[in-house]
């Protein structure tokens, strides 16, 4: 048996609907599907919905994100000091 | 088997505290099954499971809180002292007992989706309840870590917490004022962050939450950052190029995160610095 690699075409075309309904992100109201639920809901087999969901896990956003996650962060941290210090200087500029 | 003494539960409890723990709860196993799906539920890691036992602590410190820098708080390694206090529950649940326990692993199931909800369990423990922001939290302490057992002892289980610790009096009080709250404040959904929800009747409803872009503030320097450069400098046919992403500071970050991966899980925390009821503001000198 070789090495499962996931068709590409078969990702594009499952990717959104397989992230809607697994419990990947969590949803307000709801719990969501386990990967094997999802492949019958889908018609497709167990460990295709795995490896999609996964894939599709990390294919949201681009590498840009990651940056801003950065810059947010940072931001965020230096003005919560600056409060709650009460040191307006350590303010992120 | 054992049969289980009558004071098990509490020895059990006794024996988290003196372990570190800062609170320790019992969830009934199949409490799980209306929330969790199938593989993710205790019967499915442990068969025969019938409780789950939850610990929490090891929050980080005032000073944490206050850091300039956001790398300090997800660098202080707090959680490794939780999940200790967890392993040592599972041995003396089987030594002192005489029933199976397995230490629910910190690590993931499949891509990031863990073997078993901590946060899940420790609601169904009793030991705190949902945020707005999202993370649990206790009543009394805030934020914390969490460790769990499943075990198929027996032991006494431990009502939900009736009363949510969010939203905190200044919440409340912030959204009468401002119709927001300090978590929706600092990450906001229609402005490029995680979080959207309301207060209504004095509760927390949670609306919208992008769990994607939560990850990559909570994961920035970790696996989902990693397979970001790699497929960048794969992609990337300059070989100079390549060098700079691949000898850069996010990969050169990502690979330290990665290499202490246990105390490095958590790398955003921007919600819970600024939420009251997460672990209010102490002052000191």
């Amino acid at each position: 048996m070789g090495f499962f690699r996931l068709d590409p075409e078969v990702y594009a075309r499952h990717k959104d609907e397989v992230l809607k309904l697994s419990n990947s992100f969590q949803r307000i109201d709801a719990r969501g599907l386990s990967d094997r639920e999802i492949a019958e809901r889908l018609g497709l087999d167990e460990p295709t919905v795995t490896e999609i969901r996964v894939i599709a896990e990390r294919d949201c956003y681009p590498l840009d994100e990651w940056q801003r996650a950065i810059e947010f962060k940072r931001k965020a941290c230096r003005d919560w000091a600056a409060a709650a210090l009460k040191r307006p200087d350590l303010k992120d500029s | 088997m054992t049969e289980l003494p009558s004071n098990a539960t509490k020895r059990l409890k006794t024996i988290a505290i003196s372990a570190g723990a800062t609170v320790v709860g019992v969830a009934d196993a199949a409490a799980f099954d209306a929330h969790a799906p199938a593989k993710h539920r205790p019967a499915d890691l442990l068969p025969g499971a019938r409780t789950v036992v939850v610990v929490g602590g090891a929050q980080p410190r005032a000073g944490d809180w206050v850091a300039t820098s956001p790398w300090l708080l997800s660098t202080m390694g707090t959680t490794e002292r939780i999940q200790g206090v967890g392993r040592r529950l599972a041995q003396s649940i089987e030594s002192e007992l005489g029933y199976y326990a397995l230490y629910v692993p910190p690590g993931t199931a499949s891509g990031d989706t863990p073997f078993l909800s901590l946060m899940l369990a420790a609601e169904l423990a009793g030991l705190g309840s949902r945020s707005l922001a999202g993370p649990i939290l206790n009543r009394e302490h805030g934020f914390m870590y969490w460790s769990a057992v499943i075990t198929t002892a027996p032991l006494e289980v431990d009502p939900p917490e009736t009363a949510p610790a969010c939203p905190a009096p200044p919440c409340r009080e912030m959204w009468e004022r401002e119709h927001t709250t300090p978590c929706l404040r600092v990450c906001p959904l229609h402005d490029g962050g995680c979080l959207a929800g309301r207060l209504e009747d004095g509760r927390a409803v949670r609306t919208g939450y992008d769990a994607a872009r939560c990850n990559t503030r909570v994961h920035t320097h970790w696996v989902g950052g990693f397979q970001k450069v790699l497929e960048e400098t794969l992609n990337e046919p300059d070989r100079e190029k390549r060098k700079m992403l691949v000898y850069g500071d996010f990969m050169t970050r990502t690979l330290w995160a990665i290499t202490y991966s246990s105390t490095n899980i958590a790398q955003c925390f921007e919600c819970m610095r600024v939420c009251p009821a997460a672990h209010g503001l102490k002052e000191m000198r």
